[in-house]
């Protein structure tokens, strides 16, 4: 079996993305803290479900964001280049 | 005491038996036929597909038969909007692609949908039924978000809110359609691509499969679709990106006038304070960056979220070809959803912060 310098390129492909994902274990505790935080506030305080809920979803995006910067990394080296 | 009516143990539903005849019908193609769904070529940029200019001259012409329904004059143009986007390939060199089409559709839903909506206002009831009260709900949910973030500019910035977030909503559920993303041209695999052998079902219609089997020829193709959702396409979401941080600086202005502009170029404060004076000033113009790094963040995230979602979908179908799709189908549904209440959400936000000046309030940036 002949390995060419192309099967290389595609296997450093498939590697390189798969350590652009490692990114998403920040983003993934960072949704769990601040998910968390909003729960326990809206069990103290219902009143206030629906401020907790708009800034915990915001608080959601900006900490998505990150994940997403990988996500399209790792998109961009497998379709792309 | 008369006695309750003894309750059937079994309804005869119809949608249940609707849903285990789609089961069957699934199971009886991929194992029966042997017509597995197959690893489609994905790409990043929107492939180029001929023109369909009838899907929107038909939409025009809907477009006019709504104006003559409600007697309103925004129909009209619409129907000249959607003229002049089918006229369009005609003059000018323009790469129509099957993300354009997906656009049309996803244009034509959210006409109709308004167009309803209007008409069930002008018929006067107070109560709406149907679609036009589930509308109504949902604009209430939204008014109150927004009124609870933007206090008394709720209502300059309650529009822009909504029609993103309705346009983004519509898009990204069509990726749940079937036939979207699935139906289309077969092209010619070239050399470097993969592609798959093809099986003819009646004449003129012919599908993808795994393995050569049947009657095959030697050459392998692979599939354009002819409508792929618009949210997989990085111009729709960067266009749609700008829209909104241009016009977060529009509402900026338009509610503080030239004192917007102090939130970049911050003089306020460099020669009263000593050192604390040159940081702010520094703060300010990262603002400046920081708007730049909003259009990347809209941007990225809706098309993340909805390229990854589709090929999520497509790589499941191919693995798992029954059942295992309708989970994945349902966080989609559930992930287009909440893409979508971001996408404005974070709009309205940054259009409230715009609005209510530099003091107080966080700073986030993403």
């Amino acid at each position: 079996m002949n390995i060419t310098g192309a099967d290389l390129i595609g296997a450093a492909k498939l590697i390189g993305a798969g350590l652009a994902m490692i990114g998403a274990i920040g983003a993934g505790a960072g949704i769990g803290i601040v998910t968390g935080g909003a729960v326990q506030a809206m069990g103290r305080n219902p009143d206030a479900t629906g401020t907790v809920q708009t800034n915990m979803i915001l608080g959601i995006a900006f900490a998505e964001a990150v994940a997403i910067y990988c996500l399209v990394v790792a998109l961009l080296i497998l379709f792309v280049f | 005491m008369e006695p309750a009516p003894k309750k059937r143990w079994w309804r005869w539903g119809f949608n249940r038996w609707l849903v285990l005849l789609f089961i069957i019908a699934s199971v009886v193609t991929v194992y029966g036929l042997g017509i597995a769904p197959v690893r489609p070529r994905v790409q990043l940029p929107a492939e180029h597909v001929p023109a369909i200019p009838v899907v929107l001259i038909v939409l025009a012409a809907l477009s006019i038969l709504l104006t003559t329904l409600v007697r309103r004059w925004e129909g009209l143009l619409a129907a000249g909007w959607f003229g002049v986007m089918a006229l369009l390939p005609v003059f000018l060199k323009f790469q129509w692609t099957n993300t354009l089409n997906a656009l049309v559709i996803a244009d034509g839903l959210l006409l109709l949908l308004s167009f309803g909506v209007l008409r069930a206002l002008n018929s006067g009831t107070l109560t709406p039924k149907g679609v036009a009260g589930a509308v109504e709900a949902l604009l209430e949910y939204l008014y109150n978000i927004t009124e609870g973030t933007a206090g008394k500019w709720a209502r300059s910035v309650f529009p822009w809110f909504v029609s993103i977030t309705l346009l983004v909503l519509i898009a990204n559920w069509m990726e749940l359609i079937p036939g979207v993303d699935s139906i289309g041209v077969l092209e010619k695999a070239t050399s470097g691509t993969t592609g798959y052998p093809i099986q003819s079902l009646t004449s003129g219609i012919a599908t993808l499969v795994q393995s050569a089997k049947g009657a095959v020829t030697q050459e392998t193709y692979n599939l354009v679709p002819f409508v792929r959702v618009v949210s997989t396409d990085l111009n729709f979401t960067v266009a749609l990106a700008l829209i909104a941080v241009v016009m977060v600086q529009v509402m900026g202005v338009r509610a503080q006038h030239a004192a917007y502009f102090t939130k970049f170029w911050n003089t306020k404060t460099l020669f009263t304070k000593p050192i604390f004076g040159v940081i702010d000033f520094g703060v300010g113009l990262l603002e400046v960056v920081s708007e730049f790094s909003k259009v990347l963040s809209f941007a990225f995230r809706l098309f993340g979220n909805i390229f990854a979602g589709s090929v999520l979908l497509f790589v499941i179908g191919a693995l798992i070809p029954v059942f295992a799709q309708s989970g994945f189908l349902l966080l989609e549904f559930f992930i287009g959803a909440i893409q979508a209440i971001v996408f404005g959400l974070l709009t309205m936000t940054f259009m409230a912060q715009a609005m209510q000046g530099h003091s107080g309030g966080g700073h986030e940036e993403a």
